[in-house]
């Protein structure tokens, strides 16, 4: 028997994997498939105080071994995901995060404050680095000030343990990643999607609407790795390692560099059960280089 | 995910395919207009699966049938009989099954869910007519798959062709309806080009009869989470996923 339980801050996971924001739904719609109960955590979608669209079609165009995404941050709301959704999720024996964002600091408290009523939720995942609404959201993660207050006043009105997922966006990663440890921030999560293009070469115009998209998938795990390991090097911060992870030795590459815990995002889209194959192959690899804990692989690429 | 094996492969040159899959659940759950996620292969490359609609059902077996558009459906068209292939399914909603009495308009591959469709009518008991249209002689041999449904299917075909229909499927379906009074209860299913779909849903002899339309879009996952397969609703509502909502649709839900 190997132990695959990891400590990702104070939050206890009986395995390192995670099902990425977005990637997983509300919960139940991934639920046939997988068994919630075999993951480390889940993290729910992207919510909103109210209710958003999203981004007018095109959303995705697949590329070689990735895919770019505009969905442009759709969701029901935090207030339908409580009645509709919390319930049935609550029934599953894994950690829950919940993913938030929104189009101002007040939206963002607010919707903290919703769901730190919550006992069931563990913690909160802040995404202030997705790269695909308009309204000033890059601002939120590269600029400094602008991040350090949202931070701040969500702190303040949320015990829940606050991760804060960054990207490729972040322009100083130093002072960034001093701010978030300073306004106690417990956990970061890296990476969100690459900012890219692409160019619908008959119409000659951009495919999307919004012109730029997310890119990821494997096509991105080698930068995403390589972001993880900086970022694991100079913050004392527990890391979500994520980007493009589709296999267990994906999974262990992130892990061997120091991430707590890693996340799979893309790969739930293309096999709703990989999620578990990945905690098996890693329970393989423990098996057969006889390491009785994971714990004890974190970190030993350095 | 499931495995099924490749039992038949049929091919009519380069672009068009039919599989026989072996898979005993999706052969006993599926319903018309359903549709399954297929794995392109083992590797991440092509990532996403492709979503293929399912043409038929037998015994444990279920058929698939598309046309090569891009670079998935050409490496699906490779595979032999005895491969495997990783699939979800049945997923997403489909056509209602009971009219009184049905008129089915199909163009080119958009006969896939629609033959599985008027299958279903043809056991019923429920009384159809099948309109299918195809662009040019090489797509002529979509018309043999009509043959199961004898005295109740009428064909086109855009290209100057003996024996048949020439001109739309639009044309040869509004041709029929001149002289035609429809019982209540009847109920228009179409799939195929989006523009096609359209017309049809502006046909003025349509009147209030329901049409329903299966759509055919790229998809990231098939089953709901990634968001990806939105189409707008009517009155700027908002979006529709294709997957989990669809793929049909009530004509008159959409924004055309």
């Amino acid at each position: 028997m190997v132990n695959l339980a990891v400590k990702l801050g104070k939050l206890n996971l009986k395995n390192p994997v995670i099902l990425a924001s977005g990637t997983c739904g509300y919960g139940r719609e991934i639920a046939p498939y997988l068994d919630l109960n075999r993951v480390g955590a889940i993290t729910v979608k992207g919510l909103s105080y109210y209710p958003f669209p999203g981004n007018p079609p095109p959303r995705l165009r697949e590329v070689y071994a990735g895919v770019l995404n505009s969905i442009g941050l759709e969701n029901k709301g935090v207030h339908r995901f409580i009645q509709e959704d919390l319930p049935f999720l609550s029934s599953f024996d894994t950690c829950l995060l919940v993913n938030i964002w929104g189009h101002t600091e007040d939206e963002f408290i607010q919707v903290a404050q919703e769901l730190d009523k919550l006992e069931r939720v563990d913690a909160l995942e802040l995404n202030v680095s997705c790269p695909n609404t308009e309204r000033g959201r890059e601002v939120f993660c590269s600029d400094l000030e602008m991040l350090k207050s949202i931070v701040a006043k969500v702190r303040a009105v949320t015990q829940k343990l606050l991760i804060v997922k960054l990207g490729p966006e972040v322009k100083e990663w130093e002072k960034t990643l001093d701010v978030l440890e300073n306004e106690g921030v417990d956990i970061l999560s890296l990476t969100n999607s690459f900012p890219a293009l692409f160019i619908d070469v008959e119409r000659r115009d951009f495919f999307f609407k919004r012109k730029f998209a997310g890119l990821s998938g494997p096509a991105i795990k080698p930068l995403a790795l390589k972001m993880v390991y900086e970022v694991v090097n100079y913050t004392s911060l527990p890391v979500i390692g994520m980007g493009g992870i589709v296999s267990a030795y994906d999974a262990l590459e992130f892990l061997l560099v120091g991430a707590k815990a890693v996340a799979l995002g893309v790969a739930n889209l293309l096999d709703p059960t990989l999620a578990l194959s990945v905690v098996e192959g890693i329970e393989k690899y423990l098996q057969d280089n006889k390491i009785g804990n994971l714990e004890n692989l974190i970190g030993k690429v350095r | 995910m499931r495995e099924a094996i490749i039992e038949e492969r049929r091919h009519w040159g380069e672009r068009f395919i039919q599989l026989k899959l072996k898979e005993k659940e999706i052969a006993h759950c599926a319903q018309p207009g359903q549709f399954v996620m297929v794995r392109v292969q083992k590797g991440f490359d092509p990532l996403l699966g492709r979503p293929l609609a399912i043409m038929k059902v037998e015994g444990d077996s279920f058929y698939l049938f598309w046309e090569v558009v891009g670079r998935g459906t050409k490496i699906l068209s490779s595979l032999n009989v005895e491969n495997r292939l990783e699939v979800l399914g049945p997923l997403g909603k489909g056509f209602s099954l009971s009219p009184s009495r049905a008129l089915i308009v199909a163009g080119g591959r958009g006969i896939t869910p629609l033959y599985f469709l008027a299958s279903r009518f043809e056991e019923n008991g429920i009384p159809f007519t099948f309109f299918l249209g195809v662009k040019n002689k090489e797509e002529l041999f979509m018309i043999d798959f009509l043959q199961d449904f004898p005295g109740a299917y009428f064909w086109s075909c855009e290209e100057l062709i003996e024996g048949g229909f020439c001109g739309t499927v639009l044309s040869l379906f509004h041709n029929w309806l001149k002289d035609k009074v429809l019982p209540l209860g009847t109920r228009v299913y179409s799939c195929g080009p989006e523009g096609m779909l359209k017309n049809l849903y502006q046909e003025e002899k349509m009147g209030n009869i329901p049409l329903e339309v299966s759509l055919e879009t790229f998809m990231g996952c098939g089953f709901g989470v990634c968001m990806g397969c939105a189409v707008e609703r009517r009155n700027d509502e908002g979006y529709f996923h294709v997957c989990k909502d669809g793929p049909v649709f009530l004509a008159q839900e959409l924004k055309w």
